[in-house]
């Protein structure tokens, strides 16, 4: 009796110490991220005070400037809102076409040096964005596409394509063959196949591809800050660079964009999050 | 003459290699060919210089450059084990608990989708001496104290690590969280039927178990490890006195701020191996790993 | 002596109740069945002895020691289970090493254990090799014997055999059996296979909806089944049902047919009591085809609808009572469906059953 005792003990202990250690961590997670869109809503002279103030006030005055244009120190959101958009909309769409190609290619077909190639591709995602801004600033300077949206989405396609990829691969290999090969039976022509059968069966797979590109570009910074220079192509995190002047940070107005930056991403994660996990594990375990 | 037909693999790998090959590789030629020129953005005529392997020989015989060099590396290190073991860690406890598993899930996801340079403002917010969320609650709390985070060397590299691993550690628990979901009941009891503790069971099946996933979870991070420059560059840009100055931030002002593009571009070559060197080294162990459990294709 | 004892043994999921108080006693060197339909608490009950499920309520005690909150490791019992849950990163030794090497026991006695078992087992040949290399009945012998290289007090067994084809079910069956004569320890056996009960266990546990229905050797339970799910779950074919009535000494089956009412239920019935009428197919026999039988025996004309004929003996379809039954003939001939046939029935080995209860009524 005495040991189960013992054991009905140590279970209990290890419950307690359990879930205060989740709670620990969830708090860590969250708070940061709370805080930002917490300050976004809070006059400055609170953000600033000193001795600091707990009871947060309510104010939409960051927002009302962010949206106000350009005047009173107001940054031009809209403009980077809409520059953020349509590069990563563009580049994500090439890019999954392109990746998706890929990814069927190490899919469904035997050739030599395969596991080389893909290593190779995947490398090619390792180069830091930093050390490729040196040459492509110049190059692109060159060929005259520097600042504008071409030039950006060109970058994040070739950015995203290896990922792309990676994870496409997995979930097509996750279909059976038999499903093309009893489609082309069926007389389909290989192309058809595609698009009329495996496709459809791994549309929920390439969706979470083309959210993992989405997110890549809409957050890349590294190379966004030196490809763009005007209002016309800068993105939003560029833009975030915005409220800081020499000495000072404009706390509430960043956090007020930082927030609108979240929102689009957070919808698209919780949307596919299921989808993103397993063919991130699928592709990388089922060798 | 019957023309010889491409392969059809090849064919549907052409636009991504063309892709790669005009934004990455010809860039990289170039920029490996630059790195032999003492070239500057402010005087073009340098680029047809040739001057071999001078700026090699410059940046390995310049100790701030092997101190941003080592800081990097032991930076990388530090970072990525404390990322897999705290990822390791929540997984573990996220896969015991019996409600809400969802949820846990959802909120783990959560710093996956904060851009590196959000990340890097959000802490230079919360870790700012003057008005930051810890020193607030450090005050409010009783100690008189305001820690210089961002302004003392070690302060400094602790809060940019904080930042790192925040914006991380989640990538590893998702996925290995994943892997523990995906895991086989069975051989877990078997082994706790054979006698192990929770600790044994853990390490000779679960551990064993959960290693390919370790290693997806270092290969997609070390694909991109060079994205903790974002975070560097804003909370410190390197500073202060160079204390936090790792391979990236050293390489993005010469390149920028001093305009001597040679020199960067080699540092630039040497920040591409060591980002190859992890993405393949992990790749390695990636494989090693499959076939110890027999997952091999 | 390792005995095992439920007594009043619960679980629950939530409000959902899986096991509902079962007092079970099991001798030392037993080797007991727990069989039933999926869903009847026997894989349930099994892992609340193992300790991988918490037990609700009553007490389990292995060797005369409650064990209800010990760990598995501390009931020192070995395991196989369904789907032989072998590690799949370590070769066929150190899987079955494995138990030794975590009790850190000396490298060479691991190895002699281990080579015992291997010897016992067949599988010295695949030593070196990984699970993945093994073909499902090979990677059942492992796991049979990991189990064994502990020398444990007790062996469970989850439902060992259900992964493996026909034949090998019945070889593995007989390894088994000879096993347990071997090292002779207590076993608990989970199947839904009434035909593994009735072969290899000294006393079958018949479980449904998380109670026992009955407790007895697996002569007992052929011969004479409490009710009719025993009746019907034991045996193949199962046991023959037919509606019938009481009717004074007399019973009145569905499309008429009248018969005596069998000595062991006499006195028993009331006038007019609703009741299932059972006998085994091998105690309706074509006349001339029968093995010799004795007791009050009554004849019946039967038409023979379909025929499946088993070597030895042919299953016979035919109509009696107003219901489908079988019947068996031994010695065979070819019979052609639609032919009429004078069947013997045994009265004293028939059974009859409250048609309200299921129980049986027999004195």
């Amino acid at each position: 009796m005495d040991r189960n005792q013992t054991h009905r003990n140590r279970r209990r202990a290890l419950k307690v110490l359990h879930f205060s250690a989740l709670f620990l961590t969830m708090a860590v997670i969250c708070i940061p991220g709370l805080w930002i869109v917490l300050n976004s809503f809070r006059p400055t002279v609170e953000i600033m005070a000193k001795p600091p103030v707990w009871t947060p006030s309510f104010t939409l005055d960051h927002y009302r400037a962010m949206f106000g244009g350009a005047g009173e120190g107001g940054v031009p959101v809209f403009s980077y809102f809409r520059n953020s958009l349509i590069v990563s909309v563009v580049s994500t769409f090439i890019a999954i076409l392109i990746g998706m190609s890929g990814g069927y290619a190490f899919a469904r077909y035997r050739f030599k040096g395969k596991s080389g190639y893909f290593v190779g591709l995947m490398l090619f995602r390792a180069v830091p964005g930093v050390a490729l801004s040196l040459p492509l600033f110049i190059v692109f300077a060159k060929v005259g596409i520097i600042d504008t949206h071409l030039g950006l989405i060109l970058v994040y396609v070739a950015m995203n394509v290896p990922f792309t990829i990676w994870l496409t691969d997995g979930f097509f290999r996750q279909i059976p063959k038999e499903l093309h090969e009893a489609a082309e039976i069926d007389g389909c022509t290989r192309w058809q196949a595609f698009w009329k059968v495996e496709f459809p069966v791994a549309k929920s797979g390439v969706a979470s591809a083309a959210i993992f590109a989405f997110l890549t570009s809409w957050n890349e910074f590294a190379l966004a800050s030196q490809l763009t220079r005007s209002v016309g192509s800068k993105t939003m995190p560029v833009g975030l660079l915005d409220f800081t002047a020499e000495f000072t940070i404009n706390w509430g107005g960043m956090c007020a964009l930082a927030v609108l930056m979240i929102i689009p991403a957070l919808i698209l994660t919780f949307l596919v999050q299921k989808h993103l996990i397993a063919g991130l594990t699928f592709g990388g375990v089922k060798g | 003459m019957p023309r010889r037909r491409l392969p059809e693999w090849f064919l549907l790998l052409l636009p991504a290699i063309i892709v790669i090959a005009a934004v990455v590789l010809i860039p990289l030629i170039f920029s490996l060919y630059s790195s032999f020129t003492p070239y500057k953005l402010t005087r073009p005529s340098t680029l047809w210089k040739w001057i071999g392997t001078y700026n090699y020989e410059k940046i390995l015989t310049d100790a701030k450059f092997w101190a941003a060099f080592g800081r990097t590396v032991l930076f990388l290190t530090i970072a990525l084990n404390l990322e897999m073991l705290l990822g390791l860690g929540i997984a573990l406890m996220v896969n015991k608990v019996t409600w809400g598993q969802r949820t846990l899930r959802t909120i783990l996801m959560f710093p996956m989708m904060f851009s590196p340079i959000l990340v890097g403002f959000q802490f230079k917010f919360i870790f700012n001496d003057n008005i930051g969320l810890v020193n607030n609650a450090l005050q409010s709390m009783g100690f008189n104290v305001a820690l210089p985070w961002l302004v003392d060397g070690k302060l400094a590299m602790f809060s940019i690590a904080f930042a790192e691993i925040w914006m991380s550690t989640s990538v590893f628990a998702i996925l290995i969280l994943a892997g523990l979901f995906a895991m086989p009941r069975d051989p877990l009891e078997a082994a706790k039927v054979d006698g192990c503790t929770p600790w044994q069971s853990f390490r000779h099946i679960t551990l064993p178990f959960l290693m390919p996933f370790i290693y997806i979870a270092m290969t997609i991070r070390s694909l991109d490890v060079a994205r903790a420059y974002d975070i560097v560059q804003i909370m410190t840009g390197g500073g202060p006195a160079r204390r936090t100055e790792l391979l990236w931030t050293l390489m993005s002002r010469t390149g920028y701020v001093d305009a001597r593009m040679g020199l960067a571009n080699a540092m630039g070559y040497v920040s591409i191996l060591l980002s190859i060197f992890f993405t393949v080294y992990f790749f390695r162990k990636l494989s090693a790993a499959r076939a110890e459990i027999g997952m091999g294709s | 002596m390792t005995e095992v004892t439920l007594s009043n043994v619960v679980k629950k999921y939530g409000a959902h109740q899986a096991v509902h108080g079962i007092d079970l006693d099991i001798a030392d060197g037993e080797f007991v069945v727990l069989v039933g339909p999926s869903g009847c608490g026997k894989s349930t009950t099994l892992r609340m002895i193992a300790g991988l499920e918490d037990i609700s309520g009553g007490e389990v005690s292995i060797g005369g020691r409650v064990v209800n909150d010990l760990p598995p490791r501390e009931r020192n019992i070995s395991m196989v289970f369904q789907n032989y849950a072998l590690y799949p990163h370590m070769t066929v030794r150190e899987n079955l090493g494995f138990s030794l090497h975590i009790a850190k026991q000396d490298p060479d006695q691991i190895k002699i254990a281990v080579d015992d078992a291997a010897a016992i087992l067949g599988l010295d040949e695949l030593m070196d090799r990984k699970p993945a290399e093994l073909s499902g009945g090979q990677r059942q012998r492992v796991a049979m014997g990991r189990a064994i290289v502990r020398h444990p007090d007790v062996f469970l067994f989850d439902e060992p055999l259900s992964n493996l084809d026909a034949k090998l079910r019945t070889q593995m069956r007989a390894e088994i059996k000879k096993l347990h004569q071997r090292i002779g320890n207590t076993i608990i056996y989970v199947t839904h296979d009434q035909v593994e009960a009735m072969t290899l266990a000294d006393r079958i546990v018949l479980m449904r909806d998380g109670h026992i229905v009955q407790v007895g050797t697996p002569l007992e339970l052929f011969n004479t089944p409490v009710d009719t799910f025993v009746a019907s779950f034991i045996g193949s074919p199962p046991m023959n049902l037919v509606d019938g009535t009481v009717n004074g000494a007399n019973l009145t089956l569905t499309d008429g047919t009248i018969l005596p009412i069998p000595l062991t239920a006499r006195g028993l019935l009331h006038d007019g009591q609703a009741i299932h009428f059972g006998f085994r197919a091998d105690n309706l026999m074509p006349i001339g085809h029968a093995v010799d039988e004795e007791g009050e025996i009554i004849t019946l004309d039967l038409t023979v609808t379909l025929t499946e004929p088993l070597g030895t003996e042919t299953v016979l379809f035919t109509e009696f009572g107003g219901a489908e039954v079988q019947a068996k003939m031994f010695n065979p001939r070819p019979v052609i469906p639609g032919e009429a046939m004078k069947f013997q029935m045994v009265l004293d080995k028939c059974h009859v059953f409250d048609a309200k209860t299921g129980k049986a009524i027999r004195s």
